[in-house]
């Protein structure tokens, strides 16, 4: 008797034991199912409905009407949309490249401790907490180009016709979603640079280092990870733009700045064009995630591990 | 054994949770409004703004003595159109809504959703001639009375500034001629002759608008609208086009009119302070400048109709602009004789005296007695005989076609202005429209 209940109790041990080797910081499926659910009833779905949507000639009233390949095979011979595509690339990379070095070399400086640093930071981060609605009617205000800045630096600005032309409008989106954005990185730097173990710098500092050499050293090979997470960002981001076009330039001048997510907007609700609207959408999903797939590709972020030990 | 169970507790959770927000949403949707399928109610959808003043008003003394109530539903400006598009094949459509005419119900013409007035018409002419009809015909699509005029009219007129007109030695110009003039002369004075928010693509478009009615004659757009594409290549079409070029060439409206917006004060300022001198612009900018320019607009702001064009077809008279807005009327409505009831309002006395006095001009047959009370009488009078007189009104081109033309057709806009497309190039981009 006594063995049969120390053997159930050694089964239940042993079953507890396992649990717990299992359980310790390692989350099981159900952690995930909340959010799960919400992307999948939330974004799966809706994706699928787009999907079908765009086989169909649909224009809100009635009901679609099933078209075939017409969407698809008008919009692969439709110069706009091939346009829009290299608009949004150009922009996006434009974005990373304005955006790393700033919120890198800005978010290293904001990791110090002194206190004048915490007070500029947390000026400096204020854009971060306007609308991008306000920062574009904002900045449209101040390029006017008859009563804004521009009128009073017509040595650096000309006649002012920033928006007026595609390289100035391409210009200031970059620009303005550079000042809206640079904030939020340099957050995420901020907090990786902070995690770099001091250890490092001061070995670094008996070997004989200078502050410089340390930078290219220890801090940017450390903030590879971070790096990688922002720049996704910045690309997924971009790809998006949306709202910063609609205020500022309205995919003007004529299409020089109808970036894809714009143009998707165009042709489902301004000309009710929800076929093509939708088709538009899919493949900017299709190449938003090709882009990301190629930088966690060439960065090696699918082999990365966790630093943490134990995991 | 443990772990499934648990799964499926969170799963019989996660379904019940999308059940509730999926019920919820449901609930939100026919509590919003109870539709036309409501028993003793007909609705009204008009774009929400100012002027519903006058709209909740008109309810008002209607349910007075109707049986069938009407309730007011308004939708915020920016939101309208997509918001109509959304709802009106749905079962939460309206009886009688709001719209522009021409090719922004013509969709809902194609979809067999809308009711022609034919019939209420037999039964009242009055709801047809108490109207100007220049303004009435607007809104016919297929030959077939769709609307009943319910707002304000808005021809565009060429706006200017008095003074900065006065410096430079220059008149309102009655010829293309004068027009060409007067922008040399005031070049020379160092102001922008003409103010232009082309960062909005429409105003840009009033000019085509104005100097295709001139030069060709209204006949050329009703024929290009109606489908005939060729009507883009004629030479008057043409001419017009050359007429343009040669306005933007010779620094009409400055170098950067594309980075300026009406929308947001850009080119009325520029004409307020004195730094262009006229402005092509909807009727609205007479108040859009006495809201923000009050001095401005008492003293300097004067006002012309578009110059005539030696040897061009169009009439001088002619008009362009936003005829009206219009009451449209749901196919499924289950009350016709109350909204025939309610349409016989539109042309009241009561109608015509709340319109003026929000500062609209309305298009009613009788807004002639009631001038007097208007806002800005003098403006109010000038504006009324030339859409009396007009022989033709043309619905702007944004507007007269289906709402799927409106992006390509700013786009070529704008691109032949600042020089993105030829004469050839926006000729094919106009005939690449749809029109039906």
């Amino acid at each position: 008797m006594t063995t049969t209940v120390s053997k159930a109790a050694v089964v239940a041990e042993r079953r507890t034991a396992k649990r717990r080797t299992g359980g310790v910081g390692r989350p099981g499926f159900a952690w995930a199912l909340p959010a799960t659910a919400f992307f999948v009833l939330f974004a799966v779905v809706p994706l699928l409905l787009v999907a079908v949507l765009s086989f169909t000639s649909w224009n809100g009233l009635g009901s679609p009407r099933f078209a075939g390949l017409d969407n698809w095979t008008k919009l692969l011979d439709d110069p706009v949309m091939l346009n829009s595509l290299w608009l949004s690339v150009l922009i996006t990379v434009l974005g990373v490249l304005v955006q790393t070095p700033l919120s890198i070399l800005l978010g290293v400086w904001a990791a110090g401790h002194q206190r004048n640093r915490a007070v500029l930071s947390a000026i400096y981060f204020v854009p971060l907490l306007l609308s991008a609605t306000a920062v574009s009617v904002l900045w449209r205000t101040l390029l006017d180009p008859n009563f804004g800045v521009p009128s009073q630096a017509k040595w650096l600005f000309g006649d002012g016709n920033l928006l007026g032309m595609q390289s100035g409008a391409i210009g200031v989106l970059v620009f303005v979603g550079a000042w809206q954005f640079t904030p939020f990185h340099t957050l995420i730097y901020q907090g990786a640079a902070r995690a770099i173990p001091q250890v490092l710098y001061q070995a670094a500092q008996i070997d004989g280092a200078g502050t410089v050499r340390q930078f290219f050293h220890i801090t940017l090979p450390q903030l590879r990870n971070t790096m990688i997470t922002s720049m996704i960002l910045m690309v997924v981001g971009g790809l998006t733009t949306f709202d910063t076009v609609l205020i500022l330039t309205q995919g003007g001048p004529g299409t020089d700045t109808t970036i894809s997510a714009y143009y998707m907007y165009q042709k489902a609700f301004k000309s009710f064009d929800f076929g093509a609207g939708s088709a538009i959408a899919l493949l900017l999903v299709v190449v938003a995630t090709v882009i990301s797939l190629v930088v966690v590709r060439v960065s090696g972020y699918d082999k990365m591990r966790s630093s943490v030990e134990g995991l | 054994m443990k772990t499934p169970a648990r799964i499926s507790r969170a799963v019989a959770a996660g379904v019940a949770l999308a059940l509730g927000l999926t019920l919820s949403a449901c609930g939100g949707g026919s509590s919003d409004s109870a539709g036309g399928g409501g028993s003793d109610k007909i609705h009204v959808l008009v774009y929400g703004d100012a002027a519903n003043k006058v709209e909740k008003q008109l309810v008002a003394t209607f349910n007075k003595t109707s049986k069938v109530k009407a309730v007011l539903d308004t939708i915020p400006g920016a939101d309208y159109q997509q918001k109509l598009q959304t709802i009106i094949s749905t079962p939460q459509a309206p009886d009688i809504f709001f719209n522009w005419g021409g090719g922004s119900i013509k969709p809902f013409v194609d979809a067999d959703l809308l009711l022609p007035l034919d019939d209420f018409i037999k039964e009242d002419p009055a709801l047809k001639s108490s109207f100007l009809p220049s303004v009435f015909d607007s809104a016919s699509v297929n030959g077939k009375p769709y609307g009943v005029p319910m707002r304000g009219t808005q021809p565009v007129l060429l706006f200017n500034n008095k003074k900065v007109l006065a410096d430079a030695g220059v008149t309102p110009p009655k010829t293309w001629d004068d027009l060409l003039g007067a922008v040399k002369a005031l070049k020379a004075k160092g102001v922008t002759p003409i103010a232009l928010g082309g960062g909005d693509q429409w105003p840009t478009l009033m000019w085509f608008e104005y100097l295709y009615d001139r030069v060709a004659g209204p006949e050329v757009f009703q024929k290009a609208l109606g489908g005939d594409k060729s009507a883009w290549e004629s030479a008057g079409s043409k001419k017009a086009l050359g007429m343009i070029r040669e306005l933007v060439d010779a620094g009409a409206f400055g170098t950067n009119y594309d980075s300026v917006k009406f929308t947001d004060q850009g080119s009325p300022t520029l004409l307020a302070t004195g730094k262009a001198g006229f402005e092509l612009m909807g009727s609205w900018e007479y108040s859009t400048q006495q809201d923000s320019h009050p001095a401005f607009a008492k003293k300097d702001l004067g006002y012309s109709s578009f110059p005539t064009v030696a040897g061009g077809t169009g009439d001088a008279g002619n008009l362009v602009g936003n005829t009206n807005n219009f009451y449209s009327v749901m196919k499924k409505t289950k009350h016709p004789e109350a909204v025939a009831a309610f349409l016989k309002l539109q042309y009241s006395d009561e109608f015509v005296k709340a319109q003026l006095g929000i500062g609209n001009l309305p298009t009613t047959t009788n807004t002639e007695k009631f001038l007097g009370a208007s806002a800005s009488p003098g403006y109010s009078k000038y504006q009324f005989d030339l859409v009396k007189k007009a022989p033709s009104f043309q619905l702007s081109w944004d507007q007269a076609y289906p709402q799927s033309a409106s992006t390509p057709m700013h786009q070529a806009v704008q691109q032949f202005f600042n020089g993105g497309l030829d004469t050839d190039g926006f000729i094919k981009a106009m005939q690449a429209l749809p029109t039906a």
